[in-house]
């Protein structure tokens, strides 16, 4: 069954916040959920559907769905794939309304890792008996170096240059400087860049993205309940998701599951990338988001660094405007998972509610991507195709 | 009251995996695979991944694998890659690379099977390459030969039991230090009583850190204690099977000691110089008995760093070179026999190539550079950080001084009160109480001041040029100290730099590498900076030779 139509993303908030001293996790949840409900002009009793990941404390969603105040709930789902599971909640939530198991939907994100000193690591998972840890002793945790290893991949494989991976946090930096809440607002250039200390070979620091608290919310809602509210109309068009994972040692580091949750959204959408307008990439580095363009059929497996360099992604200069709200590489990360921020930022250009210096002037199609997990190890894809009534 | 905080479960180790850890003990990987669709899996797992089959057998691997992407760690404990290894049975695993040259690495290198110590006496399973375990090999050769030097044939050493050492400033506390540690008893000679009382301390605290460590009993390290003796008159040397000289370095002053021990010391006793620069012989020369004379050059911390430069002067009685190994091996340390020149064999090489990084720093480049670029090539520091942990400005500075050198970038540095760590400031700033070197914008605008003032424009310059010039005149100058007699062999060269400067085992050593390069490119190269930069580049009479018979300096295996 097609979900083309069969819901509408009807509210988003995302946390000005980017540093949580003082504030608990819970709260966060709940600012995030209210702010979005106020966006849409929704109540608590309206919500009959939960979507949350790991990062919710407590059980599931059950505990957030107490301390938010939602006592109408016909639906829960705390699927957890990493930074991309809200690209999962969005597709879930449509489904769930398609097959009428609810009507309005709240999705949410919040994390303070930053103020818990918690570095790298995900809120809620615990990988204590993940079997393919103890075979990887001796290397360090984290997505770094995993990360590391695919442009080192890339590289060899393809050409890309540290340069052309640059670009894309110079494109990050052009949009990141009119949003009054985006932690690094400097104008970056690609010396800037490649003169940041090596972190992990080809990786600069500049080419990671930051560390943020804070999250996000987003409503999604049947279009009936759409049409009555009086905010710009968001459809979802097409939503896919797809895993990749090391299969027993059969480790290919060109690609990622993109390749998957992007055919079937767009399939679903009934459009090309061509005719995307506007795109927001998973960028926890740089080289996510150049691989992802590929995988998601922009260019051809390979031409990713050339596509991303001579400011191709920047608005208003560029074919491809991307993460227009600074995106992680220099807005906002909350708790080392993306995916959430992607998907507000793809909504406001949906509605033309962008910052005014980098809104795209059409936007009636626009992309959000996501990439949970290592794309050196096991990850998970989330693709959304919004379209503008 | 507080709660106890729930336990954490602690992790499963896998039952049906104890075959693959106690095969890594025994450093064999094993891997799993499936008797019904015949693929093999890793991570190792009771049932096939592929097609579900429900029993799966064990296979040793071979150990070789090939690289598929590599990423070097920086500031781990030993050299270590993340690296995702394709093994020759085709599994693909994410891994390390430990204890090779990491940054030398490329997609597609060999890699073999190596192990790590882990928790609770479980190994790990890691790769190093091919090229790092025949440098190990060449080293473990290099030192059984160090062993076999053709002046060992010069009679039997009288065993030493008592030592005097004469000079009680840092080298002097190191080293007197070591020959408690090497059993013997120790008299510790200095004129000045408050210096002779700072070196006791030192000793009974370097003592301390080894029992804190476990390394020595409470009870041993008292004995130690008591075995050390401190005296202000140079009489004090008439018990003594060898004296020690560590006064400073200058060569009026040590041939007037020289002269004191050669009235006190018994008629057996070797009189050792632990002189870095001056010359034995004429030392020697102060004395009624030239034969007696050797130098026993130490590399600070004179108690910790392995490397000893037994010199061999013209006139050293083999006997007394045969005690004076025998002394360095009852010490713990590689002792290497050299002759008589400049900075022997160690110092002759690093001053060379110091000297060509501190043109670098006028031409263009930043301590920072030059330190990374040697730091990555294997070493475990680089110039300027050495400089800065040594008191290097302060030594460089009076050297230049007494040359009558004027305006170098060192003498800038001393007179701007940077001094290195103690100081808190010297190449590179430090914070307080802290060691590690961090770049400083006034360090770089005083080397800037100094290529203006030397009419010099400044350019970046890269990291193969900076590495050809700091390492290929040390291979130059190995291959001139071979010619003048200086070492019995090349790899003498290379042990020197292990032991005595960190050269890492998986390199080998200046000499090995220069085999390693080829010695024809070794000259070419040599003769390309000659051409664009001058004569201290010209190859090496002996080195042009070698290249052009198709000669090696270091033997291979078998």
């Amino acid at each position: 069954m097609s979900l083309n139509g069969k819901a509408y993303i009807v509210g988003i908030h995302e946390h000005p916040i980017r540093r949580a001293d003082g504030l608990t996790t819970a709260q966060l949840h709940a600012d995030v959920a209210l702010g979005a409900l106020d966006d849409a002009g929704l109540t608590l009793d309206d919500v009959d559907g939960f979507f949350c990941g790991a990062d919710a404390p407590g059980i599931g969603g059950m505990t957030m769905a107490e301390y938010i105040g939602l006592r109408k709930l016909r639906h829960l789902d705390s699927t957890e794939t990493g930074g991309s599971s809200y690209l999962l909640h969005v597709s879930h939530a449509v489904q769930a309304i398609a097959a009428g198991h609810c009507n309005v939907a709240l999705i949410t994100l919040a994390d303070r890792s930053l103020a818990a000193g918690a570095g790298t690591a995900l809120a809620g998972i615990d990988f204590t008996n993940a079997p393919d840890r103890p075979f990887m002793a001796g290397v360090p945790p984290g997505p770094l170096f995993g990360y590391a290893m695919v442009a080192k991949r890339h590289m060899h494989e393809f050409g890309t240059t540290s340069e052309q991976l640059a670009w894309v946090k110079v494109a990050a930096s052009h949009h990141a400087q009119h949003n009054p809440h985006a932690l690094l607002r400097k104008v970056l250039t690609v010396a800037d860049v490649l003169e940041s200390p090596l972190v992990a070979d080809p990786l600069h620091r500049l080419d990671c993205c930051v560390m943020t608290d804070g999250g996000g919310a987003i409503i999604v809602a049947r279009p009936e309940i759409a049409r009555a509210l009086k905010r710009p109309k968001v459809k979802v068009l097409g939503g896919g998701e797809a895993f990749k994972h090391a299969d027993g040692g059969r480790i290919d580091l060109t690609y990622s599951a993109g390749v998957r949750s992007g055919a079937k959204a767009f399939e679903e959408a009934g459009v090309k990338p061509a005719d995307i307008q506007y795109a927001s990439l998973y960028d926890s580095f740089t080289i996510t988001v150049v691989v992802q363009l590929e995988d998601l059929g922009f260019c051809a497996k390979g031409d990713g660094g050339k596509f991303v360099a001579d400011g191709n992604l920047i608005s208003g200069v560029g074919k491809l405007p991307f993460n227009t709200d600074g995106g992680g590489l220099c807005s906002n990360h909350p708790g080392n998972k993306g995916g959430m921020t992607k998907i507000l930022e793809a909504v406001r250009q949906c509605r033309g509610e962008a910052h005014p210096a980098v809104q795209v002037k059409n936007h009636d199609l626009v992309l959000a991507h996501g990439t949970g997990g290592s794309l050196a190890g096991y990850h998970t894809a989330g693709t959304l195709i919004l379209g503008a009534e | 009251m507080a709660t106890k905080p729930s336990k954490l479960p602690s992790p499963d180790r896998f039952p049906d995996a104890e075959p693959y850890w106690a095969a890594i003990n025994e450093g064999r990987l094993l891997l799993k695979r499936c008797p019904r669709c015949s693929q093999a899996h890793y991570y190792p797992r009771p049932h096939c991944p592929f097609c579900g089959h429900r029993e799966t057998e064990w296979i040793t691997a071979s150990g070789k694998a090939s690289i598929y992407s590599f990423v070097p760690v920086r500031g781990a404990p030993r050299p270590t890659a993340v690296a995702i290894a394709e093994l020759a049975e085709g599994p693909r695993l994410t891994t390390s690379i430990v204890n090779a040259d990491v940054h030398a690495l490329r997609i597609g290198d060999e890699l073999v099977l190596t192990t790590l110590p882990g928790e609770g006496g479980q190994s790990v399973a890691a790769f190093t390459t091919p090229q790092a375990n025949e440098a190990r090999a060449y080293t473990a050769r290099a030192i059984k030969a160090l062993g076999t030097s053709p002046v060992e044939q010069g009679g039997a050493a009288r065993s030493l039991q008592q030592a005097a050492v004469v000079g009680a400033g840092s080298m002097g506390a190191g080293i007197a230090t070591a020959l408690l540690n090497a059993g013997l008893t120790v008299c510790l000679i200095d004129r000045a009583p408050e210096v002779l009382e700072a070196a006791r301390q030192t000793i009974h605290r370097n003592l301390d850190v080894l029992v804190q460590r476990g390394k020595l009993t409470q009870a041993d390290g008292d004995a130690r204690r008591q075995a050390l003796r401190t005296s202000v008159n140079i009489q004090d040397v008439a018990g003594a099977d060898v004296v020690i000289e560590a006064v400073w370095e200058q060569m009026e002053l040590k041939k007037a000691i020289f002269a004191l021990i050669d009235q006190h010391a018994p008629a057996h006793a070797v009189l050792g110089t632990n002189t870095s620069t001056l010359n034995i012989d004429h030392i020697a020369d102060a004395t009624s008995r030239p034969g007696q004379v050797v130098g026993l050059h130490f590399f600070s911390p004179a108690h910790v760093m392995p490397l000893l430069e037994v010199v061999r002067g013209p006139r050293t009685a083999p006997n007394v070179l045969a005690a004076a190994r025998q002394l360095g091996a009852a010490m713990g340390k590689t002792a290497v026999v050299v002759g008589i020149c400049d900075g022997f064999v160690g110092n002759r090489l690093m001053i060379t190539r110091d000297h060509e990084a501190d043109r670098l720093l006028l031409e263009g480049a930043l301590p920072q550079h030059i330190d990374r670029v040697l730091t990555e090539f294997g070493l475990p520091m680089g110039t300027y950080e050495i400089a800065d942990m040594a008191g290097g400005i302060e030594l460089v500075h009076r050297i230049r001084q007494q040359k009558g050198q004027q305006g170098t970038i060192v003498s800038r540095l001393f007179e701007a009160g940077r001094l290195g760590q103690k100081t808190g400031k010297g190449y590179y700033r430090y914070e307080p109480g802290k060691r590690r070197p961090l770049p400083d914008p006034e360090v770089t605008a005083l080397i800037e001041a100094a290529s203006r003032e030397a009419g010099i424009q400044r350019r970046a310059i890269g990291d193969d040029e900076l590495r050809s010039r700091l390492i290929l005149p040390m291979i130059n100058e190995g291959a001139k100290l071979l010619d003048e007699g200086v070492v019995d062999r090349a790899s003498d060269i290379d042990m020197v730099w292990q032991r005595g400067f960190g050269w890492p085992a998986w390199k080998g050593g200046p000499m090995y590498h220069a085999d390693q390069l080829g010695l024809p490119l070794v000259v070419e190269q040599l003769a390309q900076l000659q051409q664009r930069l001058g004569e201290r580049f010209r190859p090496s009479a002996l080195l042009e030779r070698m290249a052009r018979a198709g000669e090696r300096f270091t033997p291979t295996a078998g």
